[in-house]
């Protein structure tokens, strides 16, 4: 059997033409691997000790790139709009068969500790690794528990509603109080002590901010799930 | 045996080899498949490969995570953080297009029953 007759000669040399360029990339990223070079966040980790909390990823997600995070809290918000806009929630097609009695219980008995570690991630995302989209989706992952064992589990609709829209405008409200008291938007304006770094109530309005954050993604996530589980099953 | 394995150039050329190998599985997903969800199976795919030549790139084994403590006041001594940041921000959007993608292919199905993107023909004069 001739391997020519079987393969045409375009994706030859088009396999080719893909080899010839995967090697120049792998040679180009191995060349230039950042081994000791300065690195980009050493002005921010010195910047950090005089106006920062203890986790610096937060600082720099909330305080030094907080502009950026609201815009990425508004991309999440479309995309939940957009699933509930294509997903309309369809009450009468829900889950069919009611779920095991140990599945129940154990939904029910976890649930609160779930939300409860959720809201810990999302208070104490200035000092230690978590945070307000982490604490977010772990709540998010305690509704989706409940949805898939409980046949008639629902969180309002009023309720995410609610939960969002008082999250959403209370970041914008904040960075205009810092724009109004400190010039800059989103400014630090509740005094924040440095020397209090690694306590619970330090950081001025970064902490504040996570935790709108967390309620934002939180009600978000929940709503998503929500709809993706509500869909209707016919067809 | 196994301590050349620890020198920043071995652990670096590892990380980006990997990533590389799993964004070309992505890819390769990506224009072979048909089923409309995997065919966002195959770019969550390479999105997580993007994450993870970041994180691998930006990690410093002798230093510690960007959080100071009460034994960790140093910072010449931590990682990088802006990377973390990044990724932190690229995960969300991820997924937020993923949520929002699987949504349209489900309402998708449900209106016309298809979900081979070869047979998503309805635009077509």
């Amino acid at each position: 059997m001739n391997i020519k007759r079987d393969i045409p000669t375009a994706t030859l040399s088009g396999f080719a033409l893909s080899a010839v360029l995967v090697l120049t990339l792998i040679t180009i990223l191995l060349q230039y691997l950042p081994l000791s070079q300065q690195r980009v966040g050493d002005a921010l980790l010195v910047l950090n000790e005089k106006e920062g909390v203890a986790n610096v990823v937060t600082t720099v997600v909330v305080y030094f790139r907080g502009f950026d995070t609201l815009g990425e809290i508004a991309v999440l918000f479309i995309a939940s709009l957009g699933v509930g806009l294509m997903l309309q929630p369809n009450t009468e097609c829900r889950l069919k068969a009611e779920s095991n009695f140990m599945l129940q219980t154990a939904s029910t008995l976890l649930f609160p500790l779930i939300l409860l570690f959720g809201i810990y991630v999302m208070v104490y995302g200035h000092l230690s690794p978590g945070g307000g989209f982490q604490g977010g989706v772990i709540i998010a992952s305690g509704v989706l528990l409940l949805l898939i064992s409980h046949k008639n589990f629902e969180v309002p609709h009023t309720v995410i509603v609610a939960f969002e829209t008082v999250a959403g405008v209370s970041y914008v409200l904040i960075g205009f109080m810092g724009l109004l008291l400190l010039d800059t938007f989103l400014g630090n304006f509740i005094p924040h002590d440095i020397a209090n770094m690694g306590m619970l109530l330090s950081g001025g309005v970064i902490p504040l901010i996570y935790i709108i954050v967390g309620i934002k993604v939180g009600s978000e996530m929940s709503g998503i799930v929500q709809n993706l589980m509500q869909r209707s099953d016919d067809v | 045996m196994f301590e050349f394995l620890n020198q920043p150039e071995v652990i670096k050329t590892i990380v980006t080899l990997g990533a590389m190998s799993l964004f070309f599985v992505g890819l390769f997903g990506l224009l072979t498949r048909k089923h409309i969800v995997k065919v966002f199976i195959s770019i969550a795919i390479m999105e997580s490969a993007i994450f993870l030549l970041f994180i691998g790139l930006s990690f410093n084994r002798e230093k510690v995570a960007p959080i100071i403590d009460a034994t960790q006041t140093q910072v010449a001594t931590m990682n990088d953080p802006i990377p973390q940041a990044m990724i932190l921000t690229a995960i969300v959007i991820g997924m937020a297009v993923l949520a929002l993608g699987v949504s349209f292919a489900i309402e998708y199905y449900k209106l016309t029953g298809k979900t081979e993107i070869d047979t998503m023909n309805e635009m077509r004069f």
